[in-house]
């Protein structure tokens, strides 16, 4: 069967079997969609039943690029600074504070593992490590925008749940895009010297910092919703394209563009509907070819490579719980946020799935099914009860919560993106 | 202006670049794919500021960008992006579906009917009488007259061809509704039907008398279950759109875009007709959804929506095909045929128009619809060489320069067709024409 056919059907017959079973659910129990299309995926792969086989996986791989860079566009449209400026400044500190803390400690941690349990070099088993504290501090935001559209957006939780989550997106993505400028592998034999990490950074801030400058010239004043998402679809192709073709993580260039773009465009309206058009799809197309894409781990005894899968969730979960009562009390905020805030960080989602992801199809990646494992376990366990780890923080606030204060209410410019 | 300059930036900075990077087959794709939808979309709108269609910007920036000239997208990568086009196809074959209501083919059909025969006919003799006549100068002069004979039959039946991609993007770029559209566009959809035929009956004939190099010719039953086979699996694929529609009716962007990639491949795997199949299909959810509910509305602008872009794609991949240098050199023998085309289709439509008491504007302006060749003409041509791989590969480099040339005037003589016949209006930006539209001349109404 052709490869088109069986991504069509399997995109059909996973959207079906959502709309009628899981819509349900969801509706019943609190649930968020989005797993079943990652369990699916694993089913369909060529591990499981084949229907999807290597070759599809190989052969869709520049769509899976494309929806990398189109999330990362995602990412860097929450960095509206005038929204960002009307929020309270210390809910930022926490935020920032706790995801480094999350981010080191998971590292940190998995290093020892990997060094000692595998024995691989210190430099080596950073790669991994670091890989997987960037997916670590990944949190999922659809939990957060179900719960806080229940709820209404009131109280300093979700405010500080809304920032802490965009925080830890962009950090996780430049956390990882860092690692991959600085193991970079040479180019094949050109007349130039093999870039510098440092020249690796720079040309992966320029193709989204210039890149965003010319696509803001590029999309001018367009107010047609479709010639603008064309040209917005032009602009990312070709970013996502740029830095695969040279190696780097599409994410972190896109999350620039859009960082520029909603910041000095003026139809940004425009352009957050253009992207939330298609973010469904891409999201749906990548979690069913990461179910895919997901291979048993190998380069070390079995039990080994479970425990570590097994230490990465221990150690996510409880350097969330820390870090995010540490970084509370630093800021003298545990009496208006409380010490528990931090459970609601614990729901992985599609982001830790795109970096995991992006993490596989690097050449020079070290142990990728280990790492990719460790993320789609997370994003099992997690995903699917999110919103209920939201709600279960941020109810008891919202009930307390009386008289708003300046900043205590987060307003998210499109809590749901547009859909067809 | 701004926009041509920060395309020229982007490529410069492309180039400078892409040494450091190690590419990889789906890396390279995604960056001629980005290129080619940023540059498209540019030198359309550039056209759109000359007056012209913007489709006709969109092929310019293929031409441009193509193996012929820049060579930023390669040969290569043309071919991997084959899959878009072929989703641009299915798209645009759908929509046009779903264009016909059963209550206007009740009103219209045998006016379509008739100017399509006398079109399709006139154009058909015309052009083997032409050829025949300048035989000396086409590719296969040493055969023998019979040879020479089936060979110029096949050739008149690739050329008389339309386009229904060119002519559905236009009407979707223009918003025209008018009776010179509605007109143009349902000959060239049911001449779609026709013109398969004809180019089978062709193909019989030359394979009669030429032994194709193909293990498995075209048979009759093929031909008959290409054509049969196509409007049972639309009809079949029109039926579960609809009900799709009544039952579920949510996330109509991405179904929009799965049902034409399922089309498209069903069709593939079973072997019947593609834009056939695909027409069916949009003209069967069409016709089945309640309109009080707004049912195929909805899905024909999800489906429209999915379009642009591709459509983007679709005719700038259509240019970056184009053989430039190929075209160039037969210019003197493809300019000659290319005007007798044209000449035998207005007087066709011209007679048939009459023929069926078709109004004044569709008596003057309809045949300027039905110079384009896009598509379809293409994979004509390519089962056509398949079949003769050495006697008609010159063949095919002329069909294919001819096609060219048709492309490239048909679009620009189809808007000006529009915009004398008062269907939409004339303005030289790249503003919605729909809003710039006068008042639609009395017609029948789209829905």
């Amino acid at each position: 069967m052709s490869s088109a056919l069986v991504l069509v059907l399997v995109v059909a017959g996973a959207y079906l079997a959502a709309h009628v079973v899981f819509e349900w659910l969801a509706a019943r129990f609190l649930v968020v969609s989005g797993t079943e299309y990652l369990v699916l995926g694993i089913l369909a792969g060529p591990y499981v039943f084949g229907v999807i086989g290597e070759g599809v996986v190989r052969d869709f791989s520049p769509l899976m690029t494309l929806a990398l860079g189109w999330m990362g566009m995602i990412v860097g449209t929450e960095a509206y600074v005038p929204k960002l400026l009307r929020i309270r400044r210390v809910y930022y500190r926490i935020a920032v504070l706790e995801a480094a803390m999350s981010f080191a400690a998971v590292s940190g941690l998995l290093w020892f593992a990997l060094h000692w349990g595998f024995g691989l070099p210190p430099r080596t088993a950073a790669i991994p490590s670091v890989a997987l504290g960037a997916v670590a501090i990944a949190s999922a935001p659809s939990g957060i925008l179900v719960v806080g559209k229940q709820l209404g957006w009131r109280g300093p939780v979700l405010a500080q749940l809304a920032v802490a989550s965009a925080v830890r997106g962009m950090v996780a993505i430049t956390a990882f895009s860092l690692l991959i400028c600085l193991v970079h592998p040479a180019p094949p034999a050109t007349s130039w010297r093999p870039p510098t990490p440092t020249e690796w950074a720079v040309l992966s801030v320029g193709i989204g910092v210039v890149g965003g400058a010319l696509f803001h010239l590029f999309l001018g004043r367009e107010r047609d919703l479709d010639r603008l998402f064309i040209s917005l679809s032009g602009a990312i192709i070709l970013a996502s394209g740029a830095a695969a073709y040279l190696g780097l993580s599409p994410l972190f260039p896109t999350m620039l563009i859009g960082m520029v773009l909603i910041n000095t465009s003026p139809n940004r309206d425009q352009l957050r509907q253009a992207l939330g058009k298609v973010e469904r799809p891409f999201y749906l197309v990548l979690l069913l070819f990461a179910g895919a894409a997901w291979e048993p781990p190998v380069g070390g005894p079995r039990v080994a490579l479970v425990l570590t899968v097994a230490l990465f969730l221990i150690a996510r979960m409880a350097a969330n719980l820390g870090s995010a009562r540490l970084a509370t009390r630093l800021s003298w905020m545990l009496p208006e946020l409380g010490p528990g805030w931090g459970r609601a960080l614990l729901g992985h989602g599609e982001l830790a799935l795109a970096i995991g992801l992006n993490y596989v199809f690097l050449e020079f990646a070290v142990m990728p099914h280990l790492v990719f494992t460790a993320t789609v376990a997370s994003v099992l366990l997690t995903h699917l009860f999110s919103a209920r780890l939201v709600r279960a923080v941020a109810r008891t606030d919202v009930a307390l919560f009386v008289a708003p204060n300046a900043g205590d209410t987060w307003q998210p410019d499109d809590p749901e993106p547009a859909r067809s | 202006m701004r926009r041509l300059i920060i395309l020229a930036v982007l490529l410069g900075a492309m180039r400078l670049v892409l040494p450091l990077g190690s590419g990889g087959e789906g890396a390279e794709t995604l960056l001629a794919f980005g290129l080619l939808v940023l540059g498209a979309y540019t030198v359309g709108e550039v056209a759109t500021v000359a007056g012209l269609p913007r489709l006709v910007g969109y092929l310019v920036a293929g031409v441009v960008f193509g193996p012929s000239v820049l060579g930023t997208v390669t040969e290569a990568a043309v071919i991997r992006l084959g899959a878009v086009s072929r989703l641009a196809v299915a798209l645009i074959a759908f929509l046009a579906g779903a264009e016909l209501q059963w209550s206007e083919i009740r009103e219209r059909g045998t006016v379509i009917l008739k100017i399509m025969v006398a079109e399709l006919g006139f154009a058909f003799v015309a052009l083997i009488a032409f050829l025949y006549a300048v035989r000396g100068f086409l590719p296969f002069t040493h055969e023998t007259p019979y040879i020479e004979i089936a060979f110029i039959v096949l050739f008149a039946s690739i050329v008389i061809v339309h386009s229904p991609a060119v002519t559905m993007a236009l009407l979707a770029e223009t918003g025209a509704r008018g009776p010179v559209a509605r007109t143009t566009l349902g000959i060239v959809l049911v001449s779609d039907v026709v013109v398969v035929v004809m180019f089978s009956a062709a193909m019989a004939l030359a394979r009669a008398l030429v032994e194709p190099a193909t293990a498995t010719p075209p048979s009759v039953a093929a031909t008959v279950w290409e054509i049969g086979g196509a409007l049972v699996v639309g009809g079949v694929l029109g039926v579960a759109t609809a009900l799709y529609l009544r039952v579920v009716r949510r996330e109509l962007l991405l179904f929009a875009v799965l049902i034409a990639f399922l089309g498209a491949e069903i069709a593939r795997l079973t072997q019947v007709e593609m834009m056939l199949t695909l027409l069916t299909a949009g003209f069967v959810t069409q016709n089945l959804s309640r309109d009080g509910v707004g049912e195929g509305e909805e899905l024909r602008t999800a489906m429209t929506r999915a379009a642009a872009p591709v459509i983007v794609i679709f005719f700038a991949l259509a240019g970056a095909r184009i053989d430039l240098r190929g075209l160039v050199q037969l210019l003197p023998l493809v300019l000659p045929i290319a005007a007798v085309r044209a000449g035998a289709i207005w007087a066709g439509t011209a007679l048939g128009a009459r023929w069926a008491g078709a109004s004044p504007n569709e008596q003057r302006y309809v045949w300027l619809g039905l110079v384009s060749q896009a598509g379809v003409a293409i994979a004509i041509v390519s089962i056509f060489a398949e079949a003769y791989p050495e006697r008609g590969a010159e063949l095919a480099a002329l069909l294919l320069a001819v096609i060219a040339v048709n492309e490239m005037v048909g679009p620009i003589l189809f808007r000006r067709a529009l915009v004398a016949s008062r269907e939409v209006g004339n303005r030289r930006s790249g503003a919605t024409e729909e809003a710039a539209m006068a008042p639609p001349p009395p017609g029948p109404s789209p829905a």
